[in-house]
């Protein structure tokens, strides 16, 4: 297991270092240059010149690259253009909303799509599991602002049942029923990548269903219930784990536009915020606290496996 | 299977008709798609306007069916895009190793980019909103999973007795790339393109909506959505048609690529 671990930590590493690369590019790829942008057209070429000597951008490229490195390790993703902050402070005062919205939006994708993946595995080629085929082909078409701003005219706008819009900290009030702004927008992001879901653990369930163990502990006398659980599902989890580890980056793209449909001050719409600014650091910033948080993601799922399914670990 | 001939019926219908009123909507739209008309502002469907009016008066419906032009022109100048630069790629990076090594590995990391951030940072590099801009950014995100996907199939080809035949009589690498192994690679091509398409659309309308996509005086799905977002409670409208025929043509397309992938790969047919 130890050895499995090194391996895959390795290749986290690299595909980090990778990720960093790419982003530190994406800095060298805007138009002009950041220093140029912040003081604007009118800006003389002095100005410009001690602006760029300030922030190191007149040094060789792989100088500027070794800084950016090296300030990455310190926490310091650069400054904002705009705002004059941190770029780190304003990605963390907007984590929790993001951390809130895709949790929920997690769990409604595993409460949804993992039982009626088995329920429709369990009586194949039935009008049920034809019925959530439909709606799970359906559901993964539907763009999920689109369904976001749906629900929001009926829940919000004719039943008056959950509010439309923003959304106050938990943390900092402690008031739990904050939560019941992100219903909807979870709800929304949710259902849209609960389809894949769905259809996975439809087919692996299907899989596993078939083989000769299942056919043994139903020969047992065993109740359904409990060949679907402790035999079945164990088995066919593999596949259900990746799927829902996919639906990680499904889920950010989802939530960049839902937060913004429904008004919510989280990392999303602070990117689209700074893409409409032109706010480089700053995109530059979430760009890179996305992708590592992705490599991490991947990261724990082959670990999953790995407890899920003991032969994995020695290939 | 019934069931499923019918669905992919319906889809090949819509997909026809998506076809037909991109290369027609000029002709049969009731109305001029940016004529304003400010007695009738924000009127609900009726027989007039059968998909009711925006905030200034504009018919939905022609402006709807106009859309769609630009959806399917984005589309497919996305698909090409993938096409153009993931196909050569992955061709070389599965039949040679080492440069395979260093592209997927790149691939990889590009793809740790969730589709929508690389697609809104790219906008933000390419500058103006714009539809050859549109093209190079959602493209760009879309190009590396047809690497990904030209890869793994080459890998797989690569083994196959004929082109170690083709190796032996002395074919030279070129001759095997173009004629042995790209040849072959038709089928999960088009089922990946196919996709494409339906996952760009998709992805080209939240750009618009966002508001960084193509300037807002064009009418698209995404963009008619986004200016309709004011009046969402008085007006659900404006919203609920274009997202409607988005969802129509993302769905058509997923069922046509399902069954592409079914047909073209009979391995896959009972499996899901």
């Amino acid at each position: 297991m130890l050895s499995f671990i090194a391996r895959r930590g390795l290749g986290m590493v690299l595909s980090t270092l990778l990720v960093v690369t790419i982003t530190f590019v994406f800095m060298q790829l805007i138009p002009g240059d950041p220093a140029s942008v912040l003081l604007g057209p009118n800006a003389t070429p002095e100005q410009i010149a001690n602006l760029k000597a300030t922030w190191g951008l007149d040094r060789p490229l792989p100088v500027q690259f070794a800084r950016y490195f090296v300030n990455l390790f310190q926490g310091n993703l650069g400054e904002s253009l705009f705002h004059r902050q941190p770029v780190l402070k304003m990605i963390g005062e907007r984590a929790e909303t993001s951390v809130f919205l895709g949790s929920m939006a997690l769990l409604v994708v595993a409460g949804l799509g993992i039982p009626a993946g088995i329920i429709a595995a369990i009586r194949p080629n039935s009008w049920l599991d034809n019925l959530l085929l439909l709606v799970a082909l359906a559901g993964a078409s539907i763009p999920s602002f689109w369904l976001g701003l749906m629900l929001m005219v009926v829940f919000a706008g004719k039943l008056h049942l959950l509010p439309s819009s923003g959304f106050t900290s938990v943390i900092a009030t402690g008031n739990i029923a904050n939560l019941k702004s992100l219903i909807l927008p979870a709800f929304s992001l949710g259902f849209v990548n609960a389809a894949l879901v769905a259809r996975t653990a439809r087919s692996s369930m299907l899989d596993v269903l078939r083989a000769d163990y299942i056919t043994t502990a139903k020969a047992k006398g065993l109740s359904q219930p409990v060949v679907i659980v402790k035999h079945a599902l164990r088995n066919a989890a593999i596949p259900i784990t990746t799927v829902i580890s996919f639906t990680f980056a499904s889920l950010v793209s989802g939530a960049v536009v839902t937060e913004n449909v429904f008004a919510l001050p989280g990392i999303g719409s602070l990117i689209v915020q700074s893409v409409l600014k032109r706010d480089y650091p700053v995109i530059q910033g979430i760009m890179l606290v996305v992708a590592v948080l992705y490599v991490l993601v991947n990261f724990f799922t082959d670990l999953t496996y790995a407890f899920l399914d003991p032969r994995i670990r020695y290939r | 299977m019934v069931l499923r001939r019918k669905t992919v019926l319906f889809a090949l219908i819509v997909l026809g008709g998506l076809l037909v009123v991109a290369a027609l909507a000029p002709v049969f739209i009731p109305f001029d798609p940016d004529a304003l008309n400010l007695t009738a502002r924000l009127l609900p469907p009726n027989p007039t306007h059968p998909f009711g009016t925006d905030h200034f008066g504009r018919d939905i419906l022609s402006r709807a069916l106009v859309g769609t032009r630009i959806t399917l022109l984005l589309g497919l100048s996305i698909s090409g895009f993938a096409l153009v630069f993931g196909v050569p790629i992955g061709v070389v990076s599965g039949y040679y190793d080492r440069v395979g090594m260093v592209v997927m590995r790149l691939v990889d990391a590009i793809m740790a980019f969730p589709a929508i951030i690389l697609a809104l940072a790219l906008m933000a590099i390419l500058g103006k909103p714009g539809v050859v801009n549109v093209i190079i950014a959602v493209g760009m995100v879309w190009a590396p999973r047809m690497v990904r996907v030209v890869y793994s199939s080459t890998l797989s080809l690569r083994e196959n007795t004929y082109v170690e035949a083709a190796r032996a009589v002395g074919a030279a690498s070129g001759r095997i790339l173009l004629r042995h192994i790209t040849v072959n690679l038709l089928s999960p091509v088009i089922v990946q393109a196919t996709f494409t398409f339906a996952f760009s659309i998709m992805e080209v309308a939240a750009l618009n909506f966002l508001g960084v996509g193509i300037p807002p005086y064009v009418p698209s799905w995404g963009g008619m959505m986004n200016e309709g977002r004011m009046y969402i409670i008085r007006a659900p409208w404006i919203i609920l048609f274009p997202g409607l025929l988005l969802a129509m043509s993302v769905l058509s397309f997923n069922l046509v690529g399902d069954a592409l992938r079914d047909r073209l790969d009979p391995k896959l047919r009972n499996a899901v």
